[in-house]
């Protein structure tokens, strides 16, 4: 029998059964659905993730943290991996091991390679801001305005009043979210006013909260997303010298190196070096060792949320397995007729795996287009911060492997399931078939 | 010309449940091309089993039974789907599939059998116009009457131009005014086209109407008579 005449025979079976055809492709297509869906939103997620943080972390750049991370140890290559602590980038934390990155190390960090570019020392507390009235939770960062508005041109970049590259101390640049939190045009103070600048200085017992007046020499534009050590949208930058006094240390939270080039070589030598020269005491994390961790999260994040649902698919199949049985012992008289007309076991097996494919083709298809809507309206949801948060741009991404891993996995599932019920009416002998009422 | 059927000595024995039981006990049978024969017995004689056996769905269990010069206890399943090709069946309910209309019906075996869509279609209609069912091509089984099912059924047989049908108490469904057209239609089909033609049925008034008897009891073959027109 021709193959086009098994399909149309296959096809017509599954067209009299109309309703219960629709219920079994609605099982294929929600699985289907739901792991388009998924897919797409953490693919989209994952790309949009990746895409600030280029923008936040430029390649040339490696940024050096006391202690031993996970992402430290995966750029320095010595092995381990995840040791459970995480990428160690903020807060005021000193390394465990007793070990600190003062802010002159900048100096010994140059000259360790020909390579370096430069570097320069961070200093960071989390702390808030007092301005009409209101106090707003903050990250202040200390830093030398002009290399750090040198190596973040592109997001450390005013959009009123201007950053002043030989600072007072008393002078701050802000994010847009410090004056403007809600980003809806209500702002707080805007650049020329003075603000409050507050820490809580727990070095110390009883906690006290270190109060200045700084002057707001300009306001960021929108930066969005987030940056590892680049500038933030919640930052309140102030001079270096000005945060080694109101800290009161000289010790530094991250060095950040800039390197003449960008490829992987420099990249893992200069790595090296300068985690060598640290004895091993220090975390070297590049861009690239960020992204490829980022990587390796959002596939295991896919591969668990896939996993969630094919199980949904797994049991479309199941519905596929009793449908076709039940199928299979309504047609064994249709079986047994085929038979006598000289239709031969592989033919039958055939029809009812045809009968599969078209379910698992119809289901899958429709699957893919409801998945992706479904993606679609979640990222406008998302999008409009109907769940708080100021709303998150998620671009979802249906990719070609995954739309044709969908098409594929849900025939796939459909036939897998069918396999049984066909090979059964296809053993059928035709004596019996024919008997049967 | 090699004759459509030769047993001899053909024996068929079942296992209900834990007890064997004998259908045949010896059956020697030979119809040459263009005969027409009537298998004739009571229920339990064997010949539903006779039917089956000559139909190649299935295989004798002593004895050669010889389908068109094939001696079919040699073939395997594929090799008898294929002998079953040039069998023209037409069975007591006719056997249709219900959702395909008169002529796909009658299409269906010939797709079974390679045949292309152009060629099977203008066949069919062909056929359905032998049969006296012109107008009745694009009806479903169940918008047609029981004689006029038979009739497609037929048609179906026939569409694969098998060495001979093979009829199974092919009025045993209708009623009696459509059963004498039916016989009419299986007489003309033997004797202006030629069609060699093995009936079998219970009923002693439609085995005459074959050109031979052969009358089963107790799953042997007891006499032969040449019928009078």
């Amino acid at each position: 029998m021709k193959t086009i005449d098994i399909f149309g025979y296959a096809f017509s079976a599954i067209k009299l059964r109309k309703l219960r055809a629709a219920l079994t492709i609605l099982g294929v297509v929600i699985g289907i659905a739901a792991i388009v869906a998924l897919l797409s939103i953490t693919q989209g997620l994952q790309a949009s993730i990746t895409n600030q943080l280029q923008q936040g972390l430029s390649t040339n750049t490696l940024i050096v943290t006391p202690g031993v991370s996970a992402l430290g140890q995966a750029t320095s290559g010595s092995g381990g991996g995840a040791g459970g602590r995480g990428i160690n980038l903020g807060g005021s934390s000193t390394s465990n091991s007793g070990f600190n990155l003062y802010v002159n190390y900048t100096d010994q960090i140059n000259a360790l390679s020909p390579d370096i570019e430069g570097s320069f020392a961070v200093i960071q507390r989390s702390g808030y801001v007092e301005a009409g009235g209101v106090n707003r939770s903050v990250t202040i960062y200390g830093v030398d305005f002009n290399q750090y508005a040198k190596q973040y041109s592109k997001t450390f970049v005013a959009a009123s009043g201007t950053i002043p590259l030989n600072p007072a101390d008393s002078e701050t640049v802000v994010g847009t979210r410090v004056n403007n939190p809600g980003q809806n045009g209500t702002l707080l103070f805007s650049a020329g006013d003075n603000i409050g600048i507050v820490w809580s200085n727990a070095t110390t017992l009883p906690v006290v909260n270190e109060t200045y007046t700084a002057q707001v020499s300009a306001v960021l534009q929108k930066i969005g997303g987030f940056g590892i050590g680049g500038p933030s949208d919640t930052g309140v930058y102030i001079p270096l010298s000005k945060a080694e006094s109101f800290f009161g240390t000289d010790q530094c939270d991250m060095i950040i190196v800039q390197l003449k080039s960008s490829d992987n070589a420099t990249i893992t030598n200069v790595s090296k070096a300068i985690t060598d020269y640290f004895g091993g005491q220090v975390s070297v994390i590049s861009s690239t060792a960020v992204l490829s961790l980022l990587s390796t999260v959002f596939s295991t994040v896919q591969l668990f949320l896939g996993g969630i649902a094919a199980i949904s698919l797994l049991v479309a199949g199941i519905g596929i397995m009793n449908i076709m049985i039940v199928s299979l012992i309504e047609r064994t008289r249709e079986i047994g007729i085929l038979k006598a007309l000289g239709m031969k076991s592989r033919t039958v097996l055939t029809i009812f795996l045809g009968e599969s494919v078209i379910i698992g083709l119809i289901g899958a298809v429709i699957g893919i287009v409801l998945g992706w809507i479904l993606a679609s309206v979640t990222a406008r949801v998302l999008a409009s911060g109907a769940f708080g948060g100021g709303g998150f741009r998620i671009t979802p991404l249906l990719t070609p492997e995954v739309v044709l891993g969908a098409l594929a996995f849900g025939v796939g599932v459909s036939v897998i399931f069918a396999l049984y019920p066909a090979w059964r009416a296809s053993k059928l002998k035709p004596v019996e078939a024919l008997r049967y009422e | 010309m090699v004759p459509i059927v030769e047993a001899v000595n053909v024996k068929k024995t079942y296992m209900l449940g834990k007890v064997p039981v004998e259908a045949l006990r010896g059956v020697d049978l030979k119809v040459e091309t263009g005969d027409f024969v009537s298998i004739l017995g009571p229920s339990g004689s064997g010949k539903s089993t006779m039917l089956n056996l000559i139909g190649a769905l299935d295989k004798p269990t002593a004895g050669t039974l010889l389908i068109d010069g094939v001696d079919i206890s040699k073939l395997n399943d594929n090799q008898l789907a294929d002998l079953r090709r040039r069998i023209g069946f037409v069975f007591q309910f006719f056997n249709l599939i219900p959702r395909l209309t008169a002529r796909d019906n009658v299409e269906l075996s010939m797709s079974i059998s390679d045949t292309g869509r152009a060629q099977r279609r203008k066949r069919a209609e062909e056929l359905l116009e032998t049969v006296g069912l012109k107008d009745r091509i694009n009806h479903k089984p169940a918008e047609l009457s029981g004689g006029q099912q038979q009739r497609v059924a037929i048609a179906r047989a026939l569409a694969n131009n098998p060495r001979f049908l093979l009829l199974d108490e092919p009025t045993g469904n209708i009623d009696s005014k459509t059963a004498s057209e039916v016989i009419r239609l299986i007489k003309k089909l033997n004797v202006e086209n030629n069609v060699s033609i093995i009936m079998v049925t219970h009923d002693q008034h439609l085995a005459r109407e074959a050109k031979r008897t052969a009358q089963m009891f107790d799953g042997q073959i007891i006499s032969e008579v040449v019928n009078q027109e």
